[in-house]
């Protein structure tokens, strides 16, 4: 059994091995999720509404008869491209945030307004488009839209992004781009987005130069609880019931698409079960027809995905090329980086992934590597539509970064630990980076770096099995002073005259364990009460009309943003508490202090009495500190992790496993560490998937998907996952009382190609697509 | 004719034991032949701790015990429990081990046994199932137990410690019933 870590700051609550504050909750069925909270016997006269899905990659109704659909006994309303509340709809996108922010339409991040609202059109197969019903039962929705005869103008399509950026390829959104290639935006800049000092001078003068290439799939969130959402809209107020987990962003949509005000609209959410990125950020137009729907039957409806409709959307598969420049002592003098990516039917926010954070990575990882070039170019295709996934853009990057760590390093005969400790850091630090030398160092000693052989030259085990071992390393995101955009982060507490404490800070849990951190971080702030985690009432429910905004549950920020805000909350507190005390004694403010509960004054040594004793002879008010603070933006830079793997590869049949994998990150202050360990663990699984098993695969000749279901999608399940070493560390330290920095969301990052480098260091040929099927080692041993 | 249809009558109803207690349904409305237990258990009893998620008995979110065994609820129709006994996450005593060992799991080297807990009731269920039939199973018989049921936030090194753990619970708790003065 493990040790665990140890703190670098003792602390009451914070950073230690314990409970979930909802595993009992949830490890008893009672958690509510949001298909719980809107069964029928909650909502006596509920609708079911289903959508038409293309059937068709790429195709456009022309014409429609709806006559049969409408008479079907259990209808009640119907809704069509046509319909003018439905025509009058503003072209839109499904990713307006990168969800740290709440913005309007106009503002959305990056300004692709490729998105119809049940329009006529379909880019995918899958598509929802066209025609919505809303019935007494699924079934009867279902059999309305068979039942609604169209007439398709099939269309060509393409599947594969560089034949989608020939002259002559299918355009996939012909009445809008006149290429499938995006075109350069404000927020993600040119072609080429990054460009210092001069790469190509220096490839030409570089004693060592390598060139790489990687090929990253589209692997999908595949979070277990479907897209869901109840719209009640009567006279002019809309409740709706959801699992977004961007309860004010929510709202801002429906406000900006629907026209209402923000007081008639109320998003309400409780636990939802897994997020991964998954929808971008919620603004999805299912929200609009179901909303419409409720409108026109005037009655609730209900809209939820089966598991076949929750594949809707993907990491972007991305072909990354790399060109890198070195010293023969290791210094790297240049590298280039270009991506094609494949953003699917809807560009939504695959920008992000495919500029913003290379961009950013050019500062995390990258800045004392003095020439650079990145370029990427996002193309249209005809399939599931890219989006943010849980380590959004960083997991393709890393795909190639770590691999060209490998290759240089071999190429120049030195150990790839030392040439990352050479060569990278943040910007605000020079080289070496501690924390990047630590989290390194620590998981070269648990996996045995210093006994590895060379690549392929491992003993045989049963005669046909190598074993190798790998890493890759990688930035942590995010740090407080990276969270600029989120803008102000609220919280509300409310001290009870009998010393208990009603605790908001809203944030819709996913599962990352922010609320344990929350109420963790509320009893630290409070610990001059002497109050424990049982005295601190807090919500799974979040409720836009409770005038706060939620920290939404991304960049693993949440952990420590609303932390942070509440030691301010607990100092206003503290001094509210000074003045009641000092008037009840007879004193000045300052001369009254608190420890574990209890009033402490030098000018009454002999004073015995304990906050709950002088609440009580007050009026018995609550004390309600309401925070609103904007993240501290001093840059501090980040710290680093790193994933270790060995692997065993059967050279006869191709199958890899993995045997062990050690995950290291420097977390600044680790919030939680049972939650902590348990994302680092838990990242794996995802990792492992997509570097091994899981993939969308066409039926190319149709474009239809074939495996939209989770017995063809291999997620790995406990038979498949091997022994994983969780290593918390603390070494870097950002602003304010904890400095932490958010770790959940990374670590799938760097799990493909520490695989992928342990397949290298058993077999000795390097296979770069993931994922590594059978077939692809087969094929790299010449034996296919 | 009277006797027939008094036989049609009943062919036309079910009868489910759920956590304890008898329950009788008439097909019609949204009950039909084709209804799962999973909808039956849900919708018409509220039992919503189990978790229907991919409907087609790939995910192991829906599990409950049918006497005494694990079935995926999504994958049996409602009329195939017809006399049986059901038993759901709800039909857990307070103090379940199962339950208990799930909440608490929290040791260094393990992590938690869930995060977002949708697929936990699933789990849970698999987990009662193997206990019931082997109170002390080892770590590979955790997890070919188990290996059906996925968990997407991938707790499954806490999962299965739990599993370990609520198996030293049960023992524990034998042992003291046992033990001259232990607890009932």
């Amino acid at each position: 059994m493990s040790e665990g870590f140890t703190q670098r700051v003792p602390r009451k609550f914070l950073g230690k091995y314990r409970p979930k504050i909802d595993g009992q909750e949830k490890a008893s069925g009672k958690a509510k999720y949001a298909d719980d909270l809107t069964i029928k016997s909650r909502f006596p006269d509920l609708l079911y509404a289903r959508v038409l899905h293309s059937p068709h990659p790429h195709a456009r109704i022309r014409g429609f008869d709806s006559s049969k659909a409408e008479a079907l006994p259990g209808v009640v309303a119907i809704l069509t491209y046509k319909d003018p509340a439905i025509a009058a709809l503003k072209l839109t996108n499904a990713g307006w945030t990168d969800c740290v922010d709440t913005v309007p339409w106009d503002r959305m991040m990056f300004q692709y307004r490729d998105r119809r609202v049940l329009g006529e059109y379909a880019a995918w197969v899958g598509d929802e488009m066209g025609f919505a019903v809303a019935a007494e039962s699924e079934e009867i929705a279902e059999e309305a839209l068979r039942l609604i005869d169209i007439d398709w103008e099939v269309l060509p399509f393409v599947l594969d992004p560089i034949a989608a950026m020939r002259p002559d390829a299918p355009l996939v959104h012909q009445d809008l781009f006149a290429t499938n290639v995006l075109p350069p935006d404000p927020t993600g800049g040119q072609d080429v987005f990054e460009d210092k000092g001069d790469v190509d001078a220096d490839f030409a003068r570089a004693e060592v130069v390598v060139e790489g290439r990687s090929i990253h799939h589209n692997a999908t969130q595949g979070s277990m609880d479907n897209w869901c959402c109840l719209v009640d809209w009567k006279a002019d107020q809309l409740t709706v019931w959801s699992n977004s987990y961007a309860a004010d962003q929510l709202r801002m949509h429906i406000h900006e698409m629907l026209g209402l005000p923000l007081h008639k609209i109320r998003a309400i959410a409780s636990y939802v079960g897994g997020q991964f990125g998954r929808g971008d950020t919620g603004d999805q137009p299912f929200f609009l027809f179901t909303a419409l729907l409720a409108k026109k039957a005037g009655r609730p409806v209900k809209y939820r995905h089966n598991r076949r409709e929750s594949f809707l959307n993907s990491r972007q598969p991305a072909i990354y090329d790399c060109k890198a420049g070195a010293r023969r002592d290791g210094t790297i003098t240049s590298m280039y980086f270009k991506s094609i990516g494949n953003v699917g039917a809807y560009a939504d926010l695959s920008m992000f992934a495919l500029k913003f954070v290379p961009k950013e990575l050019a500062e995390m990882v990258l800045a004392h590597i003095p020439n650079l070039r990145m370029e990427s170019y996002g193309v249209y295709t005809n399939g599931l539509p890219g989006c943010m996934m849980r380590g959004v853009g960083n997991s393709q990057f890393n795909l190639i970064f770590g691999h060209m760590i490998d290759l240089l390093a071999e190429r120049l005969g030195m150990d790839p630990i030392d040439l990352c400790v050479k060569n990278f850091a943040h910007e605000w630090e020079s080289l070496p980076s501690a924390s990047l030398d630590a989290v390194l160092r620590e998981g070269a000693k648990r996996i045995g770096w210093e006994s590895r052989h060379l690549p392929g030259k491992g003993e045989p085990y049963e005669g046909v099995k190598r074993r190798g071992i790998g890493f890759s390393m990688h930035p942590a995101w995010h740090a407080e002073w990276q969270e600029k955009r989120r803008g102000q982060v609220q919280v509300s507490m409310t001290l009870n005259p009998d010393c208990t404490v009603l605790l908001n800070a809203a944030s819709i849990e996913i599962g990352g364990g922010s609320n344990t951190c929350n109420v963790l971080g509320c009893a630290e702030a409070l610990g001059f009460l002497g109050i424990g985690v049982g005295d601190i009432h807090w919500t799974s429910v979040v409720d836009t009309n409770d005038g706060i905004k939620d920290c939404v549950q991304t960049d693993s920020a949440v952990s420590f943003l609303q932390s942070e805000v509440m030691m301010h909350s607990a100092r206003d507190i503290k001094e509210r508490l000074r003045e009641i005390a000092a008037a009840h004694l007879k004193l000045r403010p300052e001369q009254v202090d608190f420890a574990e509960g209890r009033i402490l004054s030098p000018a009454l040594p002999s004073l015995s009495m304990t906050v709950k004793e002088l609440l009580r002879k007050g009026d018995m008010a609550p004390i309600t500190v309401n925070k609103s603070l904007a993240p501290d933006t001093t840059p501090t830079g980040i710290p680093f992790f790193a994933n270790f793997a060995e692997v065993e590869v059967d050279t006869s049949t191709g199958k890899v496993d993995v045997l062990k994998l050690i995950v290291v990150n420097d977390c600044g202050t680790v919030m939680y560490a049972s939650g902590a360990e348990g994302q680092q663990i838990g990242g794996q699984c995802m990792g492992m998937g997509e570097a091994l098993t899981e993939e969308i695969i066409y039926d190319k000749a149709t474009g239809i998907p074939l495996n939209f279901n989770w017995i063809d999608y291999t997620i790995p399940t406990m038979a498949d996952m091997p022994d994983i070493d969780p290593v918390l560390l603390e070494v870097w330290k950002g602003v304010g009382e904890y400095g932490a920095c958010g770790i959940g969301e990374g670590t799938v990052t760097c799990t493909p190609r520490a695989i992928l480098n342990a397949i290298y260091n058993a077999i000795g040929v390097r296979v770069n697509d993931i994922p590594i099927k059978p077939e692809k080692i087969i094929s790299a041993l010449g034996k296919g | 004719m009277q006797k027939n249809e008094a036989a049609s009558s009943r062919e036309r109803g079910i009868r489910i034991r759920v956590n304890g207690q008898w329950r009788d349904f008439a097909l019609g409305d949204d009950l039909s032949a084709s209804t799962t237990l999973a909808y039956l258990l849900r919708e018409r009893l509220g039992f919503t701790g189990l978790k229907v998620s991919c409907d087609e008995g790939a995910c192991g979110a829906c599990t409950v015990l049918e006497d005494g065994a694990a079935v995926l609820s999504c994958m049996v129709l409602a009329v195939e429990a017809d006399g049986h006994d059901i038993q759901t996450i709800e039909g857990l005593p307070a103090d379940d081990p199962v339950v208990e060992a799930f909440a608490e799991q929290s040791e260094p080297g393990f992590g938690t046994a869930l995060q977002c807990g949708y697929c936990t009731p699933g789990f849970v269920m698999t987990a009662r199932a193997l206990l019931n039939a082997n109170p002390s199973p080892t770590l590979a018989e955790v997890k070919e137990a188990l290996g059906g049921n996925i968990c997407r936030c991938g707790c499954y090194a806490g999962i299965a410690r739990a599993v370990l753990n609520a198996s030293a619970k049960i023992a524990a708790r034998k042992a003291g019933a046992a033990a001259p003065g232990g607890r009932a």
